[in-house]
């Protein structure tokens, strides 16, 4: 166990940089996860860490020692590959005992260890198999198994579920976040899947294009995402957004559409009257209402058999509203809207969190 | 009636003699083709190792028995080349197969220049047998060749004389030729094994601890196994059957010091104009080397089967 302090790192490959400055610093025990779009180099991040790429600029310290220039070998931490990289050649119990076999742990060691971990993952049944004769899911269980055997310092995963069925990775999620429970390791979690990050997560840290935009816990980022990306990227369906200029009238804040149809806003410290501004609220947070103040025309509803996704405009814009209500399943050619103002998020012209 | 009788009786029977007809026609082509080709003349090769067959003798060609194999159990000359066919071939393929793993991790690794290295090491594979024969016996020739002063220069030789007429070195040369020549048959094919090992295993190895030898060992050698396996099956067949640079460069001499059989079935038919003998010798070579084929091929089998 132990912490892990990331500062001023930076990547590039070549000419093209990757990760412009990212500082972390992850505490013992801690489960952290990565979240961004594709190619935000999540998964550089995580293997430079692990020792497997270069550190261009910048310090890793995992227990408060540098490793910028250890061989992964000897930083003492295990990783989950998206691939599961499991050595075909080797059988179930061989590829979970691997590592303690390269330490020359006693016979026994190796035993106890396997066992406890192929007990706590189930694998039992299948311990003298190949990979090859493995299903998905299995695999994925070998591979966290390998990483269980031997306590390491700290816990690796990029997108460890990506490769399985929905309904497995549910699953598994759940297992892992039990598993840490129990192990209480430090963990870093890479994915681009929210739900994984929002109920994994002790901490959540949101990247975009090589920077991190925000780091907090999942609640955090959902109840006051710090800008215009993370706004976005946390939630589904996404946040609704109306660009426009922030007009101050008294104790009372309005944001004025581009068409000239205003919409109520909150009055926040900032932003003076006048300046370009955005506000945000999620779908779930739209009130549908026989007294609303806005009308919505329906454009579509989306079933999902939990809620229904409803798409309608509003004075030209698009607007998603998710609702429980069954009835809306069949509502009219258009429906009344309120935009509660405790739930608006206001963003300035840079897309930065306002209030 | 009659007519009427037989009728449903004979075509039933054409019906049923076209339907057990039909594979055999289908696959004729083919095993005419096989048989043609292959075959036959395996088969009269091999009825000549049980004939007399002089090429200056009109009166030979009678069927002799074992005769030949007889002669052969009594020819030193014959043993001698047996094991000088398995230094040359055990010797050459050794190191070819040892070299040309080097180069393939070498190659393996990516550099700046890359491509232009792997172009200039395969290079030699292009160059004709004799003309690598010949080439390599200038470069031991003293008299124009650099190779025996270096030699001398640094102590390997007492003088910088021709290895390839000294008796006991003489084998030395057909071999460095042939090692430097077939190096780049091992260096591709364990080039093209390598480059199919997946590189997220040597990460994960790495992470688990091993060190650059554990991840050969235990990562690189299993998967280029079944591979090695079958180049050096092919290379060790190949190489006790070629004969070329020996007869260019030494011919057999000094004093049949490199004398393999395969050089040795040849002067058997072309200098002595014994094809007789000379194919029983061939024969007793093809049935060693599918003796050892088969220990190969058993090998990888069970190899294969442990995954
Ligand atoms: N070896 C490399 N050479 C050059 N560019 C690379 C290399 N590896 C990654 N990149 C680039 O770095 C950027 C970040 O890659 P990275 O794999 O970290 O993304 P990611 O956030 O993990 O994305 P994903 O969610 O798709 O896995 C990408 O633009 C990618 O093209
Ligand atoms: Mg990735």
């Amino acid at each position: 166990m132990a912490s892990i302090d990331i500062e001023g790192i930076r990547k590039s490959f070549g000419a093209f940089p990757v990760l412009h400055g990212v500082d972390l610093a992850i505490r013992d025990g801690e489960f952290v996860v990565l979240v961004g779009p594709s190619g935000c180099g999540k998964s550089t991040l995580l293997r430079m860490i692990a020792g497997l790429e270069e550190v261009t600029a910048g310090d890793i310290r995992i227990d408060g020692k540098r490793v910028n220039d250890l061989a992964p070998k000897d930083r003492d931490i295990a990783m989950v590959f998206q691939s599961y990289a499991l050595y075909p050649h080797m059988s179930v119990a061989d590829n979970m005992s691997y590592s303690l076999r390269l330490r020359r742990s006693t016979k026994e060691k190796i035993a106890s260890a396997v066992s406890g971990a192929a007990a706590k993952l189930g694998l039992d049944p299948l311990l003298e198999r190949r990979p090859r004769a493995l299903s998905g899911g299995q695999r994925q269980r070998v591979a966290m198994g390998r990483a269980i055997v031997r306590q390491p310092k700290a816990f690796l995963f990029d997108e460890p579920l990506s490769n399985l069925d929905a309904r497995l990775r549910e699953q598994m999620r759940a297992e892992i976040k039990k598993l840490h429970g129990d192990l209480r390791a430090t963990s870093i979690y890479v994915t681009h899947d929210q739900i994984e990050a929002m109920t994994l997560a002790d901490r959540i840290v949101a990247m975009h294009g090589g920077v991190v935009q925000q780091v907090g816990t999942p609640l955090d980022l959902y109840d006051r995402p710090a800008n215009l990306f993370v706004a976005g990227f946390i939630g589904s369906p996404g946040m609704n957004f109306f660009e426009g200029r922030y007009l101050v009238s008294g104790d009372h804040a309005d944001l004025k559409l581009e068409n000239d149809v205003t919409l109520p806003a909150r009055r926040v410290g900032g932003i003076e009257s006048g300046e370009p501004a955005t506000l945000g609220i999620r779908p779930e947070h739209v009130v549908i209402t026989e007294g609303g103040a806005l009308e919505g025309r329906v454009d579509l509803i989306e079933p999902t058999g939990f809620g229904i996704i409803m798409h309608v405009t509003v004075h030209d814009v698009p607007l998603k509203v998710f609702t429980l209500n069954r009835a809306m399943l069949n509502p009219g050619a258009t429906v009344r809207l309120d935009l509660p103002r405790d739930k608006l998020h206001l963003f300035d012209g840079e897309g930065r969190r306002l209030g | 009636m009659t007519h009427a009788a037989h009728h449903p009786a004979t075509k039933p029977f054409r019906k049923r003699f076209a339907d057990a007809a039909e594979p055999y026609l289908y696959s004729a082509p083919a095993l005419i083709l096989i048989v043609a080709v292959m075959l036959v003349p395996l088969v009269l090769g091999i009825s000549y190792a049980f004939r007399d067959i002089q090429l200056l003798n009109p009166f030979s060609g009678r069927f002799i028995g074992l005769d030949h194999f007889r002669a052969l159990g009594q020819d030193q000359a014959f043993f001698r080349a047996l094991r000088n066919t398995l230094w040359w071939t055990g010797a050459s393929v050794f190191l070819q197969f040892v070299f040309g793993l080097i180069l393939a991790l070498l190659l393996d690794k990516p550099f700046a220049g890359r491509g232009l290295a792997q172009a200039l090491c395969f290079l030699p594979w292009a160059v004709p047998s004799f003309l690598a024969g010949l080439n390599w016996a200038w470069l031991f020739n003293p008299v124009i060749g650099p190779l025996p002063h270096w030699m001398y220069a640094f102590g390997i030789l007492d003088a910088p004389n021709n290895i390839l007429s000294d008796p006991q070195l003489a084998m030395w040369g057909p071999i460095i030729a042939n090692v430097w020549w077939g190096i780049p048959f091992f260096a591709i094919t364990l080039l093209a094994a390598l480059q199919a090992i997946p590189r997220d295993l040597y990460e994960a190895a790495s992470i688990d601890g091993a060190g650059p030898v554990q991840r050969f060992i235990s990562i690189t050698l299993p998967f280029l196994a079944p591979t090695i396996a079958i180049t050096i099956l092919l290379r060790t067949v190949w190489i006790s059957n070629f004969a070329d640079l020996i007869v260019v460069m030494t011919n057999g001499g000094p004093a049949d010091r490199t004398q393999i059989v395969a050089s040795y079935i040849f002067t058997q038919a072309f200098k002595r104009l014994d094809f007789g003998y000379a194919s029983a010798i061939a024969l007793v070579l093809l049935v060693l080397l599918l003796v050892y084929s088969l220990l190969i091929v058993l090998l990888r089998q069970t190899l294969l089967n442990k995954d």
